[in-house]
């Protein structure tokens, strides 16, 4: 660290203390120490925190076109051969990834005063707010292994916390728990491959992991099982985070947690798992097992999300699901050495997806209601919101010429040689995103108004503004992209990849268009059909095969802990209570009163204790 | 002087308070305990500040012949191993003294009591001579005994006699350790003398070293000589709990350290893996065993099991990562159950029950105890080992340091620490989440639920303590090197007592 640095660069340890910083400052409020005035100064306070993190990158950001990339570090805690140290990579994609957190922490806050308007306990939302900002903006500039697991769990206990913002309703109760469970297993297994990757690579620095990386791929330093377990434990964290099958079941309930979370939890937290599985591959690598499970659990992920989403009934679900199928592209695009192309993907689902959360949360909003059958005709009587939804669709799928085209461009054309498969897998995603959002699409906004959507009125402008701004900067994103990443550019794919690009994002809209969406008859009657719907609806059963394979036996070992501590353990330190009970009634009437008898014991006691000692010592 | 103040300050506040004229009224006998042991914790203070995190071995040493005859000295000194522990013991009093209410039964007993114990402890933590620790070991019994039996709940005679009875066996074992090391040895003075017992062939070892594990075990407790620490918690009222848990248990693992580990490190290393497997046999069993646990102490109190089988797997594997890891996890223990418990007493005293199927909703802001879930959120999240608080930073010090001696035992525990995650997850959903209910004990949750429930508010008197511990689990959470740099120097060295004979790496 070099006292030359210009001031925004060297007070970059600041970035992520401005997130925390909203939290403790919303603590009065959240706590009721201040009632004066409504919980709103505490949201106005973490708007501002907020807006100095998104300018202090912005700073950052110009400093680092001049300098080029930094590496910042300082010491935390140090014993024995142990050195942990907070660091701070300052690349251009890591700052841009910054970038993307703040703002989308900003925007949703402002979104989140209009949609919590009528809330009690606003200021505890901020204060949760600001606490996932701070640990999300330190994740993407982490430099090393240790900071980034240690964010990652506060991202964990934060998402517990949002998702059980609303604690006294039940579905609420369920969903905290499994989010934080689930996120909680992958966390701890990323933990065993932490502290073991820490034991024998020394250092924890991202680029003192590949130097050790390298060295053991070359003289062979660990058996290929280590290296596997390894692999997979690393991999383990991030699939929790970014809601990979099968540890996918908590976005889904999550969503019973407030929307401007839900907006973040889409678009920004699963971009920071993605980027620390990034960050993670040189060492994953290691295993060609562990490469192959990424593979695999990607399009798992990438298909099945798609197919579930489709089945989808309630509003915030069916886009979800259609998140995990879009983080198991990424996950591909990682598996398969292209990181380039994947942050390109993050980046450009993250603002959509964003985009699309708050037309959601719009709708939900005037509404009450987020029930696909119960919605209709809203077009005409919310037109932003509408406009809002098209394009955060547009953007994610590939059809039209925005981010999610030249994605999934840039992404079959750099596979089609190598794995032709998988390219397909993307176009078939492609495919059901698109079907997907267009049956949303219909059942929402046209058709006859229903009884809920009758009087819905456009949002206000709390809402409205940030939604009408995200939507211009989901118009430009194909123009950004082109920015970060000039060489080879995002159109450099060839015309037929192009075209078949179009044609999956055609093919699915025409699927979707013309597939029958009557509300009344949304479950079909032929029994086939409806299998086929309950599979997909209920998510292909996976919280009943969770509760048979995972949360019955650690139950009834539970269970049969407790079993043997009473039955085993108690009744034997009771049984021997009662046994000395026992002799001594028993020993009471050997007492005969004779000094000699006494005399005897105490000579025979001392002879055994002195005969044992001798022992010992002829032992030693 | 200053730790024979350590002593005094405790010792006679027991004898002013027994003798104190008139008849001084509970509250009054409270504030003066409160005083005596601020004052304590102060002095407490002043040792650290006179420590020398740099020095290698006791310091801050006074010598004095006592009883030469039977080797019994009174020599007392301070360490980076002991210092963090005395600290602990010092602010846990003081927060049991203050979180004592409504004491109307032998109030003046109630306090000596408590003053003796923690007299107690500070000098088994200190004494450099085994005869001293052992004395001090045994007079914490008595009164603890008292607390547990006079003051208990409605099983209390059962629990204090089971108590007694496991703790005098303890107590029988690590004596005849003693004596058996002094007549083997020959050497009487019971001076502390690392590395003693290369004197010894290795079968002599093992029964002096066996015979300190099983002692001590009872004590921390390990499984299966644990039984009698969930029975104690239950009975004993909160701020005995908070004692027992933060304080007392913490003399069993200090012991393993300071007496098994320092005087038979060649025999130590002998047993190391099977103590490794103890340990996580004993981390796991605690876990799983908490999960069934519907009241809430009982819950706590295996997790208490569980965490500390963290210890033991640290003093098995015997780096300098690891013991510095269970130094921390010792000092964490101590913060975040003695947290816990008086979060549960908290819970206990306004709704009168402490059964996880009976309460719902706690969280609720208007009637139930909003500040009080918030606050069991974070204790219940640092056990879990949650980063930026005190269990992450212990847990991951301990794990990274075992991992390459023992990584069987190492990757078990942590799964034990998912296992935490699980049953106080459940702990805080069923009791904090959902809508404020009481459901009579035989009732059905739905149909018989209590839903006009309206708990009294909790007083910030009563939530301060809580705060307060809450806040020395968060500084060592973020700031780690305020305690790291007190024990470096004494867990290295004791970790590098054996390398010269071949350490485990």
């Amino acid at each position: 660290m070099s006292d030359a640095l210009p001031l925004p660069l060297q007070l970059i340890w600041l970035v992520p203390l401005y997130g925390f910083s909203g939290m403790l400052l919303s603590l009065p409020w959240a706590t009721g120490w201040i009632k004066l005035n409504g919980p709103r100064p505490a949201a106005y306070l973490n708007l501002l925190v907020t807006l100095l993190a998104v300018l202090h990158g912005s700073l950052v950001i110009r400093e680092i076109y001049a300098l080029g990339p930094q590496h910042l570090d300082f010491p935390w805690f140090q014993a024995a051969d142990l050195n942990l140290r907070i660091g701070f990579d300052l690349s251009l994609t890591n700052l841009a990834a910054l970038e993307l957190v703040t703002t989308m922490s900003l925007v949703c806050q402002v979104f989140a005063l209009g949609y919590l308007d009528k809330e009690w306990s606003l200021a505890r939302f901020y204060a949760l707010v600001g606490f996932f900002e701070g640990a999300m903006a330190g994740v993407v500039l982490s430099s090393n292994l240790f900071m980034s697991y240690f964010l990652l769990e506060m991202l964990t206990l934060s998402t517990y916390l949002l998702v059980g913002f609303w604690y006294a309703q039940p579905l609420v109760v369920t969903a905290a728990r499994d989010a934080f469970l689930t996120k909680r297993v992958g966390d701890v297994l990323l933990l065993m491959g932490v502290v073991t990757l820490s034991a024998w690579a020394g250092s924890m620095e991202f680029t003192d992991l590949y130097a050790w990386a390298g060295t053991a791929r070359e003289n062979q330093l660990i058996s290929p099982l280590a290296g596997t377990l390894l692999g997979l434990g690393l991999i383990a964290g991030p699939m929790g985070k970014c809601a990979q099958f099968p540890m996918h079941l908590w976005l889904d309930e999550a969503m019973e947690g407030p929307n401007p979370a839900s907006i973040l939890r889409n678009s920004v937290v699963v971009t920071c798992g993605a980027i620390v599985l990034m960050k993670l591959m040189p060492v994953v690598a290691l295993s060609p097992l562990a490469t192959t499970v990424l593979l695999a659990v990607g399009t798992i992920s990438a298909l099945g999300g798609g197919l579930v989403a489709i089945a989808q009934v309630d509003l915030k679900r069916a886009f979800s699901y259609s998140t995990t199928s879009y983080l198991g592209l990424v996950f591909i695009a990682i598996a398969l050495q292209k990181p380039g192309i994947a942050l390109l993907l993050l980046f450009a689902h993250g603002l959509a997806r964003a985009l699309q959360f708050m037309s959601v949360g719009s709708i939900i909003a005037t509404t009450n209601c987020q029930d696909l059958t119960e919605l209709g005709g809203l077009g005409t009587r919310m037109p932003a919101t509408a406009v809002a939804f098209l394009v955060g669709s547009a953007g994610l799928v590939g059809l039209l010429p925005l981010g999610g085209f030249w994605c999934y461009g840039l992404l079959v054309e750099n596979l089609r040689e190598v794995a032709p498969a998988i390219a397909l897998i993307f176009l078939v995603t492609n495919s059901l995103a698109a079907a997907n959002v267009t049956r949303v699409y219909r059942s929402v906004f046209l058709g006859p108004a229903t009884p809920k959507t009758k009087r819905a009125p456009e949002v206000n402008w709390l809402m409205a503004l940030p939604m009408v701004s995200l939507a211009v900067i989901v118009l430009l994103v194909p123009a950004i992209m082109q920015r970060i990443d000039p060489v080879p550019g995002i159109a450099s794919f060839s015309l037929p990849v192009g075209l078949a690009v179009v044609a999956s994002g055609l093919v699915g809209v025409l699927a979707g268009s013309l597939a029958p969406s009557d509300a009344f008859w949304s479950r079909s009657r032929r029994p086939t059909l409806r299998l086929l719907q309950d599979l997909l609806a209920y998510d292909f059963y996976t919280p009943e095969i969770y509760r048979r394979t995972i949360v019955r036996p650690v139950a009834s070992l539970a269970r049969l802990t407790r079993w043997f501590d009473i039955t085993v353990v108690k009744g034997m330190v009771d049984g021997l209570g009662r046994l000395s009970l026992a002799t001594a009634e028993g020993l009471r009437l050997t007492v005969s009163g004779q000094l000699q008898t006494y005399v005897l014991t105490v000579v025979l006691a001392v002879v055994v204790l002195l005969g044992s000692l001798q022992v010992l010592r002829g032992v030693s | 002087m200053l730790l024979t103040s350590l002593l005094l300050i405790p010792f006679l506040g027991t004898l002013a308070l027994l003798l104190w004229p008139g008849n001084p009224t509970p509250s009054r006998l409270r504030q003066i305990t409160i005083g005596i042991l601020a004052v304590q914790l102060a002095f407490s203070l002043a040792t650290a500040l006179a420590f020398d995190p740099a020095q290698v071995g006791l310091q801050l040493r006074e010598q004095h012949s006592w009883l030469p005859g039977i080797g019994l000295d009174y020599a007392l000194g301070v360490d980076g191993l002991s210092l963090p522990l005395v600290l602990i013991n010092g602010a846990l009093t003081l927060v049991s003294a203050v979180i004592t209410r409504d004491i109307s039964q032998r109030p003046r007993l109630y306090f000596a009591m408590l003053l003796l114990i923690s007299g107690a402890v500070n000098g088994a933590f200190l004494a450099d001579n085994l005869l001293l620790f052992f004395l001090f070991y045994e007079l914490e019994l008595i009164p603890l005994w008292l607390l547990i039996s006079v003051w208990g709940g409605v099983n209390r005679a059962y629990a204090a006699t089971k108590f007694l009875i496991f703790t005098a066996a303890s107590g029988m074992l690590i004596l005849g350790a003693f004596l058996g090391l002094a007549l083997l040895t020959g050497q009487v003075d019971f001076s502390l003398t690392p590395v003693l017992s290369d004197r010894l062939a290795m079968g002599g070892q093992l029964w002096l070293l066996g015979a300190l594990l099983i002692g001590f075990g009872i004590k921390i407790p390990l499984v299966p000589l644990h039984n009698w620490l969930p029975d104690a918690h239950t009975q004993a009222s909160t701020p005995v709990s908070v004692l027992l848990a933060g304080v007392l248990l913490k003399l069993g693992t200090y012991g393993l350290l300071r007496f098994g580990l320092q005087l038979f490190p060649e025999a130590w290393e002998r047993l190391a893996p099977a103590l490794a497997i103890w340990a996580a046999v004993s981390v796991l069993y605690g876990s799983l065993a908490a999960i069934a646990q519907t009241d809430m102490k009982r819950m706590v109190a295996y997790s208490s099991v569980g965490h500390m089988g963290y210890v033991l797997l640290a003093a098995a594997a015997n780096t300098p990562v690891s013991l510095l890891g269970a130094v921390f996890q010792m000092v964490s223990h101590g913060l975040i159950s003695a947290l816990l418990f008086l979060l549960v007493g908290i819970v206990y005293r306004k709704t009168g029950t402490r059964d996880l199927e009976v309460l719902r909703g706690l969280l609720n802001p208007e009637r139930g105890l909003p500040l009080t879930g918030s606050l069991m959120t974070v204790a219940v999240m640092a056990s879990a080992g949650l980063p930026g608080m005190a269990g992450f930073i212990s847990e991951f010090l301990v794990f990274r340091g075992s991992i390459t001696a023992f990584p069987l035992a190492t990757l078990l525990s942590m799964v034990g620490s998912g296992l935490t995650a699980v049953y106080f997850l459940l702990l805080v959903n069923r009791a904090f989440f959902g809508r404020l209910a009481i459901t009579p004990p035989s009732g059905d949750a739905v149909a018989d639920a209590r839903l006009d429930v309206q708990l009294a508010p909790v007083a910030p008197r009563e939530t301060i303590p809580a705060l307060a511990l809450a806040a020395g689990v968060v500084l060592i959470g973020v700031w780690p090197h305020s305690l790291g740099r007190i024990s470096e120097v004494a867990t290295t060295a004791l970790a590098t007592l054996t390398t010269g004979s071949g350490g485990l790496g």
